[in-house]
């Protein structure tokens, strides 16, 4: 499992699909004009909130090069973006509603035309105000080759915004599809592209100053627009945000401080965190720990379990026997004991499922068509019929972490019910993914996740089944899976919006694991959160899988 | 009476294997200005005698009984701080390897003058002085220079004449040596016992001399003690014991002594080992190596008997009178025709 | 000695190509893909060449480790991390102090507890004091440093109170963001530290100077200054303590290469931002640039200090000349 992830700009510039797309038009319809209400207007304000980030640290946090969650999730609190995501719990915390601009862009006809206007008054935290420059030097600062933000980035926002190629080639000095005047920010697109005001949610886009520097190595500290702002840095050890002194809007700034301390040690921090000298351990509680916390989401509780995006797999790969037979790959379905797989990982791990989407998606629909409550062999074993008896030993592969050998283990057990034979093949985790990657690997069994990168089935179903992308490594399609008329039903969801959209992908859903089983899905994965007794005003965003930090009250 | 007089001296060490009888019953009297010469095989207990006269035999997995009046006080059971006022400055010793016997990390003059500031109310200058005064004494050419060198910048030889001058500097009434010149070259040898001589003289002091060599004792020792397995086996006034040996190991050791007018490819030695301390033999301890053994040796252990020849000549064996004259005459017959031939 | 530091120099300079030659080969003996790894899971091909150019990573092994001894010699660069993008040469500054406070501390600490310990029970064999000393010993030698830690860090900082659980304050004030600075502060964060390295190493040095000092009570200049008078006590400082201390200088300089690879554990259990967490961390992210700056001055710490060990020793050991 990724603990970061990339989020995806190849996906959300190839997608036709997209984003929040029910959600999103359906707000700019009717809260054209709703600023972003605070969740908790009672929110105790002050104190200095600490949270401790278990062996990982913020890769950056300069907005023109930051792409990982971890990053996102704290600049979220820290920038002024010109649409955003509200700190509300549930589906309510995925729609979008106008942030620094007054409403929702006026898109001219050709659908090339974006203009925003920003609200007045809006201020930096060095008190100098947010004028449209602020946003077409993000613009500017993601595209410069003088960043050289390695990360996918300028591949493809540089052919959505006009202007954009000869920008990252060097050959001009701002973006010709992007002008500011003011308070009026206008886009110029090269296509249509009705996904463009979701693609402004993401932290790339906030507000910065309009003379922020082009730097290879990031800016540590600068000014901001949002309720925070970053007052020191220490890379690899501590970054402390303080309140914006100049923020006037709406979104809560509840602690006067919020100091995140890197690189910790998980049940240290948990142990920290118990004793109150830490808050919370934004890199969750270390998966044994997490069954003596307690009964999760009480009231006033300090156990938080959420959802996260992130679906957990045994793949199958369908270009080599036996899991080439359909057969078996159904009665690996029901031969695999989902319950099992998951007291693995430890309790509040996660739900079990059998199915490709996760809740919050749109098109989530839950079904349940194979073993649920544990394996059923015998089942498996009808199921399979001579495909099964006549299978060749399958190749189990699995990274040699913990948790790679346990399930493995335990993957293995299961195929012995059967009846089946298997090569247990450890694998380094540094080579895993390369391995199971890479077209004409010999694995049969492999154990994989997947997060969402944003909230569309196009994520999970398009980009990981669609056999028209396999290429020599690199796959994302690592079962293999390569049919015909799937890929025609994917194309024709991916093309529609809305409710059509919603049900098309149901449907796929259920038609991929009932007519293809690719994959032996077993789990929806939980973020597991504990926070000291001082912290109030739980609001989780699904989509960081954290909590929204400036939500968040001390003492 | 004696200076130093022994009685009875017992030692014996715990092991992880059983007791270790190294020193059973040993007696003698040194007097005043003489020379004991102490002969024996390794092992054979005279080097843990003395170290047990100074109360230098590790307390804590040892025994020691019997008596040590040293000047008519008793050492044995008195208390280390009452000793380590005799140690170093009444009594000094000089060891056998003096290329281990000095600390290689401190200054030679350091080592001297330790010596005399442990005993003396005197100024480390003063200390000095002495040190650079007896390295004179010993011959060590350059004193004032090299009494600032390391033990590791002196050779085999020179060493020991710093032991020697450590030993002295006290001007001590008894020296014990143990086996001074043993790990040294022949010419070195003879170099440090007629120093030894010389300063015998100036400082009219008594000498032990603890050896495994007949002949050093032959050129220094008033008096000798032969010691085997643990015990006196024949003690005499050195003449005496040249002229009338008494017992079979004595006769190995004078066999042993290499003299000047014999050719031969190896000096004649005593067969066999030295005997075990944690098993010693039953009866005569030497009994397993001698070549007249009787029945009788192998059951009882022979008393200390005088001799006709000399006075306060004793030794232990059961052969008897005739037949001890008869052999001794022999081999003396022997050696001499070598000697002449 | 001017052709012992000639010696000397040259020997470092070897080691320091053979630790970054190394470090470079593993890397690429390694099957990964850095530059894949920087890109991101989703990363196509192009972007992966891309970010391969923008690191150099695209030319022969050999090119690329030409290119990093050429910025450590011309700018004393060891080049910037792929992930944080922050100089190498300036992250090994801000975690060397950690280390240097964890490891030095740790020492003194291990020190003072089995010197004392370790000449008592060589004086004392097999006394109550010795066998306790023996148990302690096997605990120290088969216990991970992370479990010490951690029990350590439960018991004494969240039972009972004692101890910060976690965390590193700077030896200096006035560091911006840090939430705590000081001697004081520095000190109390890191008694937990210093007593697992202590936990660790002492019971090796109990039985080292144990033995030592055993040895060294029956070598004849003992015996020596013994017949010359001195007392026990004498004897001991004087002649034994500096004799049976002389191995340990060199086992110490030996150590301290060990204690480094100690401090990872550590470091990690206590959250200190030091070498050993930092080489952790990058090496799960395969970041080149600070694992070979790390290991390049980790080698060059481990190279001055053991001179500096030679020196000593020389100093104590009049036998040994540096020639």
């Amino acid at each position: 499992m990724r603990k970061k992830h990339v989020l995806s700009l190849l996906l959300l510039t190839t997608g036709v699909a997209l984003l929040v797309a029910a959600t999103t038009v359906a707000a700019a319809g009717s809260a054209t004009s709703r600023p972003g209400t605070v969740a908790s207007t009672k929110a105790h304000k002050g104190g200095v909130l600490r949270i401790d980030q278990s062996s990982t640290d913020f890769d950056t946090v300069d907005p023109g090069l930051a792409y990982v969650t971890n990053d996102w999730a704290m600049l979220y609190t820290t920038q002024m973006l010109l649409v955003n995501f509200p700190e509300k719990n549930g589906q309510a915390g995925s729609e979008l509603y106008p942030e620094a601009a007054t409403s929702f862009p006026t898109v001219s006809n050709s659908g090339l035309t974006y203009t925003f206007h920003i609200r007045p008054g809006l201020k930096f935290s060095d008190g100098s105000p947010v004028t449209a420059a602020a946003y077409q030097r993000a613009w500017e600062r993601n595209l410069s080759p003088k960043m050289g933000s390695p990360y996918g980035v300028n591949d493809q926002f540089q052919k959505v915004i006009a202007g954009g190629e000869a920008f990252l080639a060097g050959k001009t000095q701002h973006i010709s599809g992007i002008t500011a005047k003011g308070l009026t920010l206008t886009f110029h697109l090269t296509h249509p592209n009705p996904t463009f005001v979701s693609y402004l949610s993401m932290q790339w886009f906030g507000a910065v100053k309009p003379n922020m520097p082009y730097t290879t190595t990031g800016e540590n500290v600068y000014p901001s627009a949002g309720p925070y702002y970053i007052a020191s840095r220490d890379p690899g050890k501590t970054l402390v945000l303080k309140r914006n002194p100049y923020y006037k809007g709406n979104r809560p700034a509840n602690p006067d401080e919020i100091v995140f301390t890197s690189n910790t040690n998980q049940d240290q921090s948990l142990l920290e965190t118990k004793a109150g000298q830490t808050d919370m351990d934004m890199s969750q509680v270390p998966p044994t720990a997490a069954a003596t916390l307690g009964t999760p989401n009480a009231p006033g509780g300090q156990f938080h379990v959420g959802p996260t995006a992130c679906v957990i797999y045994a793949l199958l790969n369908t270009a080599r026997a036996p899991t080439n037979s359909l057969a078996v790959r159904k009665a690996l379905n029901w031969g695999i004991d989902r319950p099992a797989l998951l007291r693995l990982l430890g309790k509040y791990a996660g739900q079990r499922t059998d199915q490709i989407l996760v809740p919050g998606i749109p098109g989530y629909k839950p079904y349940k068509i194979y073993a649920w409550n544990g394996a059923n062999a015998t089942k498996a074993k009808q199921i399979g019929g001579s495909a099964l008896t006549n299978a060749p030993a399958l190749n189990v592969i699995h990274s040699t972490s913990p948790a790679g050998v346990s399930g493995a283990q335990q993957m293995e057990f299961n195929l012995k019910q059967m009846g089946l034979k298997y090569n247990d093949v450890p694998t380094p985790g540094t080579v895993y993914y390369n391995t199971i990657e890479t077209k004409g690997t010999s694995y049969n069994i492999a154990r994989a996740g997947w997060c969402a990168d944003y909230f569309d089935p196009f994520d999970y179903i398009n980009v990981l089944l669609d056999g028209r992308s396999i290429q020599a490594n690199n796959n994302t399609d690592m079962s293999y899976l390569n049919a015909p008329a799937l890929n025609k039903q994917m194309d024709a969801a991916a093309a529609l919006s809305g409710k059509a959209r919603a049900e098309a992908y149901a449907s796929l859903d259920l038609t991929v694991m009932k007519d293809y089983a690719p994959w032996v899905p077993y789990e929806i994965e939980s973020a597991r959160f504990y926070t000291s007794k001082r912290v109030g005003n739980w609001i989780y965003s699904t989509y960081f899988g954290e909590p929204d930090f400036n939500a968040l009250t001390v003492g | 009476m004696a200076l130093l007089e022994v009685k009875d001296l017992q030692t014996s060490f715990r092991t992880d294997d059983g007791v270790v009888k190294a020193v059973s019953g040993v007696s003698f009297e040194l007097d005043r200005g003489r020379t004991l010469g102490v002969v024996g095989e390794s092992g054979s207990g005279k080097s843990v005698t003395f170290l047990s006269v100074m109360g230098l035999v590790e307390k804590r997995n040892s025994i020691v009984s019997g008596s040590v009046m040293f000047d008519g006080r008793e050492l044995l059971g008195a208390s280390t701080s009452e000793l380590r006022k005799i140690r170093g400055s009444r009594i000094g010793m000089i060891f056998q390897d003096p290329m281990t016997s000095l600390n290689p990390v401190k200054r030679i003059g350091w080592q001297l003058e330790e010596t005399v500031l442990l005993h003396n109310d005197v100024t480390r200058k003063e200390a000095r002085k002495r040190a650079i005064d007896l390295l004179k004494e010993v011959e060590i050419p350059r004193a004032d220079q090299r009494v600032d060198d390391y033990p590791h910048q002196f050779s085999g030889g020179m060493r020991q004449r710093v032991m020697i001058a450590m030993a002295l500097i006290n001007n001590p009434e008894v020296v014990i040596a143990d086996e001074p010149t043993t790990a040294l070259d022949v010419t070195t040898q003879a170099q440090i016992l007629k120093l030894m001589q010389r300063l015998q003289e100036e400082h009219e002091m008594a000498i032990v001399m603890i050896t495994h060599d007949l002949g050093v004792v032959a050129e220094l020792a008033d008096d000798v003690l032969v010691m085997y397995g643990g015990r006196v086996v024949e003690q005499a006034k050195v003449d005496d014991l040249f002229v009338k040996p008494e017992m079979p190991y004595t006769w190995g050791l004078l066999g042993s002594l290499p003299r000047p007018n014999v050719i031969t490819t190896r000096l004649e030695q005593i067969p066999g080992q030295p005997p075990s301390l944690l098993h010693p033999p039953s009866g005569c301890a030497f009994h397993p190596r001698c070549e007249f053994v009787m029945n009788e040796c192998r059951v009882e252990l022979p008393e200390l008997r005088p001799s006709t020849v000399g006075e306060n000549h004793e030794f232990r064996c059961h052969l008897d009178e005739e037949a001890r004259a008869r052999i001794w005459a022999r081999k003396r017959a022997a050696m001499m025709a070598e000697d002449a031939a | 000695m001017g052709y012992f530091l000639i010696r000397r120099i040259f020997w470092a300079i070897f080691l320091f190509f053979v630790a970054t030659i190394v470090t470079y080969l593993i890397f690429f003996v390694i099957p990964s893909d850095p530059a894949k790894l920087i890109a991101g899971r989703n990363a196509n091909a192009q972007d992966v060449a891309r970010v391969a150019r923008f690191y150099h990573l695209n030319i022969p092994v050999w090119q690329q480790y030409w290119i990093f001894l050429w910025n450590l010699i011309h700018k004393g660069s060891l080049g910037t991390s792929y992930i944080t993008r922050q100089s190498v040469r300036w992250m090994i500054g801000q975690d060397a102090p950690v280390t240097a406070s964890l490891v030095f501390g740790g020492a003194v600490f291990w020190l003072s507890l089995s010197i004392p310990i370790g000449i008592l029970s060589a004086l004392r064999p097999r006394s109550l004091m010795d066998r306790a000393s023996m148990t302690f010993v096997l605990i120290g030698i088969s216990a991970h440093p992370v479990w010490i830690g951690l029990i350590l860090s439960f018991a004494i900082g969240y039972k009972l109170h004692l101890t910060p659980i976690a965390g590193y304050c700077n030896f200096f004030t006035g560091n911006a963001g840090a939430s705590c600075s000081g001697p004081i502060q520095w000190a109390y964060h890191m008694i937990l530290p210093w007593i697992v390295f202590m936990i660790l190493f002492a019971a090796l040095y109990v039985r080292l100077i144990r033995a030592n000092v055993m040895e060294t009570m029956s070598e004849d200049y003992v015996r020596t200054a013994r017949a010359k008078g001195a007392s026990e006590r004498r004897v001991m400082i004087q002649h034994v303590l500096r004799n049976s201390m002389l191995p340990i200088v060199t086992i110490l300089g030996m150590d301290i290469g060990l204690a480094l690879g100690g401090a990872i554990f550590t470091e990690q259990i206590f959250n200190l931002p030091g070498l050993g967490r930092q080489i952790i961390q990058s090496y799960s992210v395969f970041d080149l640039p600070v694992i070979a700056g790390v290991i390049c001055f980790a080698t060059m710490a481990v190279i001055v200090f053991n001179f500096i060990v030679d020196v000593a020793y020389a100093f104590l050991d009049p036998r040994i000349r540096l020639t």
